[in-house]
């Protein structure tokens, strides 16, 4: 008995991972030089714009209230991003096995999802006042509807034909949903997750700045009345980098429960 | 291991849809299948002979009739058998074993005593060495003998095949009708085949039903008497050629084919 004839492993590329770091990291040190010598050669002041330099020093002086705030408000895009994923996938899944709640619910969600949820901000803080749930409810709801989206697009992709097998082995919900629909939208939920998650850490900020007296975003606001821009960009080079790390935090995690995946 | 069971088919009509948009898809239709026989249904596109696999496995409502397993009336989702679709319909993120044990889960079975059914099935279909490949790593007529595995490794009593191997290339699927026929002479499960392919029903049936289309109906009936196991070369036999040429013929009267036989 032969079977049909079996492809050989396909081979992929394999970068140099020193090479793959190292690349990047050159550019951008060669932009931050550039910088520097442009804002040398034009003597703009420190408070307009700060020179690496400057700002990389202020880094490193105010390290602990940085390294500080910066959990605070990590903490903040973990809570509101978690209460914004789970029932993104609730619904999403409601969503695409539900024709019903197709029907009512998906063209809401479709118009909420266009709003500026932002502006909701200030009446958050009318609810919740001076609280950490103004900014956990503002990042849940920015997380919930992509999620949303992605996780039913994930679960409509199944073919229905499966559920036939399913049904002929009298396959339990929780079975199915377990063994065959959760893994089979897994894919679509952590792109929605992994183009989420750096936006929440811009919503946390931009709440802290209403109500808070911690977090990234009470910090640039001192900094601020200190006309202390340096610091302000000390503070970015932060917040963007709580955004790669959770980004990656993402996909990493998504390696780790998805081993089957190619990329 | 299972014995084959029996399926009793009276006045069996589906209608999809209601009132005026209504379509009569198929039926009335009656027929039989014994306890261990394999029984192809063919017939064009459009004829039901999908809905009637879906009828029989219970997976569909019925409009009107009845269908009988073993001497009883079906009333819910048929459990004691396997289905094979045109597609593989393997889940991408199981290896080609784990997508085998899906029923071991799904269905609650004991595990051990399904890795060892799982393990022979491997080795009879020739798919030794490829437990832990992913469906991307299989070829097409590999990730259907995965299926195939799938759907026997609870040891069903009935195996109901939809175009199992419409998806692929000629060379493979003589081979896979090969094997799938020294499988089940070794089991003798009761199989219900549905096909386009004239070879593929004479090459493995005890018996051929013929459908017409809008409303399908079974218009022939066709006991194939030919020795198996059956040649690869079906043509070689001239039993073969009366039983194809019989097909063609009802096709024809059909209209299903139009051979125009008045060229020059």
């Amino acid at each position: 008995m032969s079977p049909g004839g079996t492809p050989a492993a396909t081979r992929w590329p394999q970068s140099k991972p020193l090479q793959r770091i190292a690349e990047p990291l050159l550019w951008f040190a060669a932009l931050l030089i550039l910088w520097e010598a442009l804002l040398r050669l034009l003597a703009v002041p420190l408070f307009v714009l700060p020179p690496p330099s400057a700002f990389l020093r202020r880094l490193v002086e105010e390290q602990e209230r940085l390294l500080l705030h910066g959990l605070l408000t990590t903490e903040m895009v973990l809570y509101g991003f978690t209460a914004g994923v789970l029932p993104g996938i609730a619904l999403g899944y409601l969503i695409a096995r539900s024709r019903l709640a197709e029907r009512s619910l998906y063209p809401l969600v479709v118009f909420v999802q266009g709003l500026p949820k932002i502006t909701l901000a200030p009446l958050l803080l009318v609810w919740f006042g001076f609280t950490d749930l103004p900014k956990i409810v503002l990042t849940a709801l920015v997380t919930f509807f992509p999620v949303l989206v992605d996780s039913a697009a994930g679960f409509r992709s199944i073919d229905p034909r499966l559920y036939y097998v399913t049904r002929s082995a009298g396959a339990s919900w929780w079975r199915t949903f377990r063994h065959i629909e959760v893994p089979s939208a897994a894919p679509s939920i952590f792109s929605g997750c992994r183009i989420t998650i750096v936006v929440t850490v811009t919503v946390v900020i931009v709440v802290e700045w209403l109500n808070s007296n911690n977090g990234l975003g009470y910090l640039v606001l001192r900094a601020m009345d200190a006309a202390d821009t340096p610091l302000l960009f000390a503070i970015l080079v932060v917040g963007s980098t709580i955004g790669v790390v959770l980004s990656y935090a993402v996909d990493l995690l998504e390696r780790l429960l998805l081993p089957w995946r190619r990329r | 291991m299972s014995r084959g069971a029996s399926i009793k088919v009276r006045g069996l009509c589906k209608t999809y849809g209601s009132g005026a948009r209504a379509v009569h898809a198929l039926g009335p239709i009656d027929f039989d299948v014994a306890a261990g026989e394999f029984v192809s249904l063919i017939g064009p596109s459009g004829c039901g002979k999908s809905t009637t696999m879906l009828l029989v496995a219970g997976l569909e409502p019925i409009t009107a009739g009845r269908v009988e397993i073993d001497g009883r009336p079906l009333t819910e989702p048929l459990s004691d058998v396997g289905i094979v679709f045109q597609d593989h319909l393997l889940l991408e993120f199981r290896t080609a074993l784990g997508n085998v044990m899906l029923q071991q889960q799904i269905r609650r079975l004991d595990r051990d005593e399904q890795r060892a059914r799982a393990a022979e099935l491997f080795s009879r279909l020739g798919l030794a060495g490829a437990e832990d490949r992913y469906p991307w790593q299989l070829s097409g007529g590999m990730r259907q003998r995965v299926s195939i595995a799938r759907a026997l490794v609870h040891d069903p009593s009935m195996l109901l095949m939809d175009e199992p191997f419409g998806a692929l290339d000629a060379i493979t699927r003589t081979q896979i009708r090969h094997d799938l026929e020294l499988l089940w002479l070794d089991t003798r499960k009761t199989v219900l085949f549905i096909t386009h392919s004239i070879d593929e029903a004479i090459g493995l049936s005890d018996r051929v039903l013929v459908m017409s289309p809008g409303p399908g109906r079974i218009v022939e009936e066709i006991p194939i008497d030919l020795p198996r196991p059956r040649p690869a070369h079906l043509g070689d036999h001239p039993e073969f050629a009366r039983y194809a040429r019989r097909i063609y013929d009802i096709f024809e009267n059909l209209g299903i084919y139009r051979f125009h036989r008045d060229r020059p």
